[in-house]
């Protein structure tokens, strides 16, 4: 039998959502580059501009949702990456909840500004 | 039944002549991955001067309330677009090695995981060649 060569977690389901994530992702991601660079141009932004944008329900739940995703992938993606490089012990979950802290101050901050545009209450 | 291949550690950097593609593209998703997370964390707070813009009808209407004023600010200068391609070349390269790691996963093309790599670069050098015009526009 092959031997287990993997630095994941036995059990672990963080390798999964990383793969679920990612699959939303490449999508979302390429949308939100063509959107704001080929279709909408980068001299051509405006408050009024991304205000339009964000009024529509749609958009702004899909850019909460491409916020929430992104920084799951990229900041679980930060992890595994010092994971592989051998941290343990103590350092290892001050890392992790230095991580966890930086993403909820994120998607927090990045929900104020889609609210900014939506005419939303920034709280 | 499913065979290991000992390269030894990507993670010894210092043996850098002795990767293979599949190394390489290693290597390569994880540094455009630590760019895209630094890159996220920054476009958020340039984004966050809509909070203060937030409110401010006049100038809004006007198109000088500050979130506009920083955005055309930035994008006015040529640095700030070349920089916009880098991203743009960091990303693509991400999302296609990204779809072939998914492959990988699924066991779909794992014979060709170092052509896909090539293909993955030669296709990131293309696309944003060709988006060069559209990312320079308005700046000179």
């Amino acid at each position: 039998m092959a031997e287990r060569y993997s630095s994941f977690e036995k059990g672990g389901r963080r390798w999964l959502w990383q793969r679920i994530t990612a699959a939303f992702l490449v999508v979302v991601l390429a949308f939100h580059f063509f959107l704001l660079h080929f279709v909408n141009h980068a001299d051509e932004v405006s408050f009024l501009a991304s205000s339009a944008r964000m009024t529509d329900l749609t958009y702004y739940s899909l850019m909460v949702l491409f916020l929430t995703t992104a920084t799951f992938h990229g900041v679980n993606g930060v992890y595994n990456a010092l994971e592989n490089q051998g941290l343990t012990g103590t350092k290892k979950r001050v890392v992790k909840y230095t991580l966890i802290a930086a993403s909820l101050v994120l998607v927090v901050q990045g929900i104020r500004t889609a609210n900014a545009w939506a005419g939303l209450p920034t709280f | 039944m499913s065979q290991s291949y000992d390269r030894g550690l990507v993670e010894d950097f210092g043996r850098w002549r002795e990767f293979s593609a599949g190394m390489w593209a290693w290597v390569f998703h994880k540094f455009t991955g630590w760019v895209l997370v630094g890159y996220l964390f920054t476009h958020i707070a340039v984004l966050s001067t809509a909070i203060s813009a937030a409110g401010q009808t006049q100038a809004i209407a006007a198109e000088n309330d500050v979130y506009t004023t920083v955005i055309v600010a930035l994008e006015s200068l040529l640095v700030v677009r070349i920089l916009e391609v880098g991203l743009l070349a960091v990303a693509v390269f991400h999302i296609l090695n990204g779809c072939r790691l998914l492959l990988v996963d699924l066991g779909v093309g794992l014979e060709s995981q170092d052509k896909s790599f090539y293909a993955s670069l030669i296709l990131t050098g293309g696309i944003v060649v060709a988006s060069v015009p559209t990312f320079l526009a308005g700046v000179f």
